[in-house]
């Protein structure tokens, strides 16, 4: 268990590390104006204008702006916006910010769990029944539709339908409903037809058959069995669920002009503020591979085979 | 007689399968005794396991039983429509085991609580009575420490281990009726004798009946009481075990009888059925054997025979016990007084080239971090001409062998010479072509070992290509087809895709695939046991006649001795990586040595209830041995025969021979 | 079934008890199946009526869309400078209405149809062809497995889309671009799913069987190795369209997509969204025929994955 855990620290560790380097390689690509303030870029000559990079290390050979950068990071110093907050400390934006999406996220996933593991069982139990039937169709609008789309209806449709504010406000809860729902609908259906094929895939499986035959009846099979064997690969997927989350929230909150995080990577990307770019790509990086692990943690103590094999599979 | 306590009756069971309907089971009926073991013999495809899981409605959701009935306790089964009625007999009246033990068990709960959770909920009892049940029922079945085990997960057992907690968990309500599926077919043949003791030890205490289906008739010359033989579908033969054994009337069961490998005669043909068993989706007229036996009547072509009775407790279902056939019959007696062949004296090989030499081979395999040792300083020689046995159970390192001879796997130290040369470490490119063209293997699974998206030319001729042994085309031709004509296939199936045959065409194939360029050595990896009883026979006597015609050598890889006795010259022995004993076929079967052969032979059922009868168990314990101070060595202890042994083990083997 | 054929009459004549003909060569016959793994393939595929209609209105608008922009005279850039013509309903002339601008909404749709199609279909190419090839050499080479697990998990442990965002930030907005986009992030789960695939493959038996016969390894992956993947390899590209198309929606929406001025259906729908509170069937008629897409694909992807999994050829 404990070289288990701690192989898995060391794959997310150097998962970091990758992920830094990866980003910070690109962003070396990305057009230098990102560096400076609309009035900077206007008012400098160009001598002026790589002097102002240089001293903002961006010249710099890739190792050394990495070494400057991680050192920077660990002073809690992630660097200064240009466009969008010209001049302030990113650190403190973020601060502000952090809480939204963490909220957010976590009422969306909550919501997603507890609508999408019934509707999977619901499906599951009579297969080509009325619920699979339904929840096959809704699976299928849900993926194959571009979420951009739907989310754009739900925000103008049921926002008119049921008198909701299309916008959110930190002091109307009833606001927070339809980017909770938005962000939601992709999970339900994720967790509803995953977990309807891992319960048929273990509804197949001889142990349940023979659990059959011990003469149990189907509803403790059902439960104590099936769903218990079927939950394991959704808890692996949990933290890959929030992946997914994390990348809806890009949308959602800037359609809904909610002050997280995800809205300001859109809109940092849109001003084109490299540094912020960069700051808030490492940090939703690391948040997933945080995230990775987590479930790697989560599968051990729901698998009990887990702690005998070490497999990079 | 004793008193009847299950009765299925004119079973006839249905399946869906690619839009259309086939009959699986055609009209089969059953009588079971209060503590009686009954045995179902059968081919796959006999629909042995689908008539025994219609008993607890296990049939599969595409199958239903279409007529008949199934009356116990004078309730009827088969009209029983939910989930819910049955739960009233499963576990209770009857239970099963299943084949695979591995998959039996779920693997994310202890094996405590899959006993516990059955006894929680046919009795009710508390859950510290219910433990207390369970861990009793688990030194009930052999497991020692019963209380740690019960903690622990089925990834922590042994296959025959994890065999004992299912049939824990199947007598744990008490059942009348145990049907066991082949319980020992995915285990060792040393395990599977002890399992077998042990639920026969169970019988007597509880007081059940007992169903095996099962294809190994050792198996069922151990314990079965009554046998029933099953062929497409239907119950043709019923009897008690030494009626069927010894006075067989139906054709399917004499001639199945008399293709055991296991009765062979050395330099003698293995009597052997043609053909496959039938396919199920076709319509069947008459008897269902008759295009398979040579002997068939016409009548057989026309109409089904009914069940004749040859004693009170013996039927059969054919015509040649009606009146009307008598004299057919005594025609066929007459034809079949010929002598009993005489088996041909043991060649001796040892002045022939030493084709293979095998010096302290050792073969390690990485295992996570660490290191492990499939073959551990093994040495022997094969020389031409002869068929050398490699025997051990999974895990021995059989198969690692004869790969390692193969160059597909990695000699890690030791040396093996072919033809005097070393073929460890990197060949020549021509050297290696020489290799690869006299050195060839056969498969165990003819389902996995052939390509299924090439067409049987392109995978005979593959070698033809890769050596260029043909002129033209045409001239590639006539070799494929010649090849298929050798293992007794029609030519014109070459345009087929492998998914249409069935497993003993399959198996010939690859035969075909390996001699159309014409090697001189065949490492054969358990070529038959993967085939139907009545197909292995085909394929032993294909070998063989092609060892006879080009003088190939083989080196043959099996899990139980008593079918490799008649085929080999040599026999070599093998546990956990070393080789334990080598001696010439006969010799070993006269006297066997070392500890482990003894109990290995002993362990291999043999198609005589006499014999099965009074056998006794042995399992061989590796801590007999004290090699703390004084090693074991390798040593030739009479001419040809070898063991491995310390010096105090052989000067008591030596006494032993000199007896 | 007629059960009575079985069934022995009363009285049999003598003469049926006597020696039948034997014929080996047909005993052959007995074990023979007539199961053909393509053949059941497309059977179970086409069982299903949705499919059916789906793959026919699939290749009609497939048929149109390539067919219409060859024929039509009516050129989808044209701006009207007259303002009767902008944001025209529905009507005979303009059958899904005119833009802002008096360009015709019917003619954008389908032009944009076939852009977006060519570009999807060509990320669909890479990104499969780019995953058997690298998913071979991975699998066949155990020795990749460090470097190519490093790349996987830099690449899948961030969510897709930011890297997709960046690539299309940095870059110049174009076709190549999302192209490469698209491709750069995909790749890697399509190179572990057929990795996956062909350690399977590889074990299997008559691999060993080719080495044994001196196969060269060429032969061996173009003969035993690629003919099994085929159905995966279609399913693949089948589900990466409407993944692509609807990325390509994605980037148009960030303002990171291609460029503006150019007609595809995410711009169609994106353009068509600014003006949806007041024309919604600027954004509406382009919409539908993207969800068609889409759904259509997804179907037939996921009808084919099952299909071609003989566990389901009953």
């Amino acid at each position: 268990m404990g070289r288990y855990l701690l192989s898995k620290l060391g794959q997310a560790i150097v998962t970091i590390i990758l992920v830094m380097l990866v980003v910070f390689t690109l962003l070396r690509f990305m057009p230098t104006a990102g560096y400076f303030s609309k009035e900077q870029w206007k008012d400098m000559t160009d001598g002026e204008k790589t002097a102002y990079l240089r001293n903002m290390g961006v010249l710099d050979p890739l190792p050394i702006q990495l070494k400057n950068f991680v050192g920077n990071l660990f002073h809690g110093d992630l660097g200064r916006s240009t466009v969008l907050y010209p001049n302030s400390p990113i650190g403190g934006v973020l601060a502000e910010k952090i809480p939204y999406s963490i909220l957010l996220n976590l009422i969306s996933w909550f919501v997603a769990a507890l609508f999408g593991l019934p509707l999977g069982v619901a499906m599951a139990r009579k297969k080509g029944g009325l619920a699979d039937k339904l929840g096959t169709v809704y699976v299928v609008i849900i993926r194959a539709v571009p979420s951009i789309i739907i989310h754009f209806f739900i925000q103008v449709f049921l926002s008119k339908w049921f008198g909701l504010p299309m916008l959110f406000y930190m002091d109307q809860p009833i606001s927070w409903l339809l980017p909770t729902f938005s962000m939601s609908i992709g999970s339900i259906a994720g967790y509803g037809v995953w977990l309807r094929r891992y319960i048929v895939d273990e509804e197949n499986k001889d142990y349940i058959k023979f659990a059959r035959v011990k003469g149990l009846p189907r509803r403790y099979i059902m439960w104590r069995h099936v769903f218990r064997n079927a939950i394991v690969p959704i808890a692996i997927n949990v933290p890959s669920d929030f992946l997914l989350m994390l990348s809806g929230s890009l949308v959602i909150e800037s359609m809904y002009s909610i002050p997280g995080t995800g809205g300001l990577l859109i809109k940092s990307i849109k001003a084109m503020d490299n540094p912020m770019v960069q700051v808030l790509v490492l940090m939703y990086g690391a948040l997933s591979v945080l995230g990775v692990f987590l479930g790697d943690i989560l599968v051990s103590f729901v698998d009990p085979r887990i702690k005998l094999v070490d497999s990079n599979d | 007689m004793q008193k009847k306590i299950f009765e299925a009756k004119d079973i006839v069971i249905k399946f869906n399968l690619r839009g259309k309907t086939l009959t699986a089971i055609r009209g089969a009926s059953i009588d079971l005794y209060h503590g009686e073991t009954l045995a179902i013999v059968g081919e796959s495809g006999s629909g042995k396991s689908v008539f025994t899981k219609s008993f607890i409605g296990m049939l599969d959701k595409n199958g239903w039983v279409e007529s008949g009935s199934m009356v116990m306790d004078g309730v009827d089964f088969s009209k029983y429509k939910t989930e819910k009625e049955w739960l009233a007999v499963r576990g209770k009246k009857i239970a099963m085991v299943f084949q695979d033990p591995m998959t039996s068990l779920n693997p994310v709960k202890t094996v405590g609580e899959q006993i516990r959770e059955v006894i929680t909920w046919h009795f009710g009892v508390k859950k510290a009575e219910a433990r207390k049940q369970a861990v009793e029922l688990l030194r009930q079945v052999g497991i020692p420490e019963p209380e740690l085990r019960y903690k622990q997960y089925p990834h922590q057992f042994s296959g025959g281990m994890r065999q004992r907690v299912v049939i824990a968990i199947a007598i744990a309500c008490r059942p009348r009726i145990l049907i066991c599926d082949e319980p020992t077919t995915a285990l060792d043949v040393t395990v599977q004798a002890q399992i077998l003791e042990l639920v026969k030890k169970l019988q007597k205490e509880l007081d059940m009946s007992v169903i095996y289906i099962t294809h190994d008739l050792g198996v069922v010359a151990n314990v079965a009481d009554r046998v029933a033989v099953m062929y497409a579908g239907q119950i043709v033969e019923y009897g008690l075990s030494c009626e069927i054994f010894k006075d067989s009337r139906h054709p399917y069961t004499k001639a199945l009888l008399r293709s055991l490998p296991q009765l062979g005669v050395r330099g003698q043909d293995l009597h052997s059925i043609k053909g496959s068993p039938p396919n199920l989706y076709k319509q069947i007229t008459g008897d269902a054997f008759a295009p398979r036996n040579p002997n068939a009547m016409k009548i057989d072509y026309l109409y089904e025979p009914p069940f004749f009775k040859v004693s009170d407790t013996h039927y059969a279902k054919t015509w040649l016990l009606s009146e009307q056939a008598a004299d057919y019959c005594r025609q066929m007696e007459q034809q079949e007084e010929a002598e009993d062949p005489i088996p041909a004296p043991p060649t001796d090989f040892s002045a022939a080239e030493k084709l293979v030499q095998v010096k302290g081979l050792t073969v390690n395999f990485k295992l996570g971090r660490g290191q492990f040792s499939a073959v551990k300083n093994v040495s022997f020689d094969i020389h031409r001409g002869e068929t050398l046995s490699l025997v051990g159970e999974s895990g021995s390192g059989k198969t690692t062998i004869g790969k390692a001879i193969l160059k597909i796997c990695h000699a890690s130290g030791g040396d093996i010479l072919y033809k005097g040369k070393s073929i460890v470490g990197r060949l020549s490119s021509h050297e290696m072509t020489e290799f690869r063209k006299n050195v060839q293997m056969i498969f165990q699974d003819p389902m996995a070992s052939l390509n299924e998206r090439a067409k049987v030319e392109y995978i005979i001729s593959e070698g033809l290509y890769n050596f260029r042994l043909f002129e033209n085309n045409k001239d590639r031709q006539e070799k494929t087809a010649r090849a298929m004509r050798s293992v007794g296939l029609l030519p014109e199936y070459v345009t087929r895709f492998p998914h249409e045959f069935s497993g003993g065409q399959r198996q010939r194939i690859g035969i075909a695939r390996a001699l159309v360029i014409e090697p001189e050595f065949i490492v054969a990896d358990e070529p038959i046991s993967a085939l139907d009883v009545s197909i292995r026979a085909q394929v032993i006597n294909l070998m063989n006649r092609l060892k006879r015609e080009r003088g190939l050598t083989y080196l043959f890889i099996a899990h139980d001795l008593s079918t490799v006795r008649f085929i080999s010259d040599r026999i070599a022995v093998m546990y956990k990586g070393q080789m334990v004993e080598l001696a010439e076929a006969e010799e070993l079967f006269a006297h066997p040595l070392h500890p482990y052969t003894n109990a290995l032979l002993q362990a291999a059922p043999v198609p005589d209830p006499d014999i099965e009868r009074n056998k006794k168990v042995v399992v061989y314990d590796p801590s007999v041995h004290d090699y703390a101070d004084d090693p074991p060595i390798w040593t030739e202890i009479r001419p040809g025969h070898f063991i491995r042994a310390n010096r105090a083990e052989l000067d008591a083997y030596k006494k032993h021979l000199e007896k | 079934m007629d059960e009575n054929k079985n069934l022995a009459p009363e009285t049999l004549p003598q003469e049926l008890f006597s020696k039948a003909e034997f014929h080996e060569e047909l005993l052959e016959e007995t074990g023979f199946s007539n199961y053909s793994y393509w053949r059941s393939t497309i059977r179970t595929f086409f069982k299903s009526n949705v499919v059916k209609v789906i793959v026919a209105l699939v290749l009609i608008m497939l048929a149109y869309t390539v067919i219409y922009p060859m024929v039509t005279d009516r050129d989808p850039y044209t701006a009207s400078l007259s303002a009767k013509e902008w944001n025209l309903p529905s009507s005979r002339e303009h059958p899904f209405g005119t833009d802002g601008v008096g360009r015709d909404i019917w003619a954008r749709v389908w032009f944009g149809t076939r852009t977006s199609l060519l570009l999807s279909v060509a990320v669909a190419v890479f990104e499969v062809g780019l995953g058997v090839i690298i998913g071979a050499l991975w699998g066949f080479y155990r020795k990749l497995d460090t470097v190519m697990f490093a790349i996987y998990n830099t690449l899948t442990n961030v969510p897709s889309t930011i890297y997709l965002v960046l690539i299309a930030y940095i870059m110049k907005p174009s076709v190549f671009t999302i192209i490469i986009a698209l491709v750069a992030t995909g790749w890697i789960r399509e190179a572990r799913w057929f990795r996956s695939r062909i350690l399977a493959l590889r074990e299997a038996d008559y691999n060993i069987a080719s080495i044994c016969l001196k196969t060269p390894a060429r032969r061996i992956i173009s003969r035993n190795v690629v003919p099994h993947l085929v159905s995966l390899i279609i399913m693949d590209a089948a589900l990466t369209i409407p993944a692509s198309i609807g990325s390509e929606v994605f980037l148009s929406y960030i303002g990171v997509g291609l460029p503006a001025d150019l007609c595809t259906l995410g711009n169609l729908v994106n353009q068509g969204r600014s003006a949806f509170l007041v024309y919604p069937f600027q954004m509406i008629f382009p919409t539908l025929i993207l969800c068609f897409i889409m759904v259509s694909f997804y179907i037939i992807g996921n009808k084919f994955a099952d299909a071609s999994d003989p566990k389901n050829h009953l």
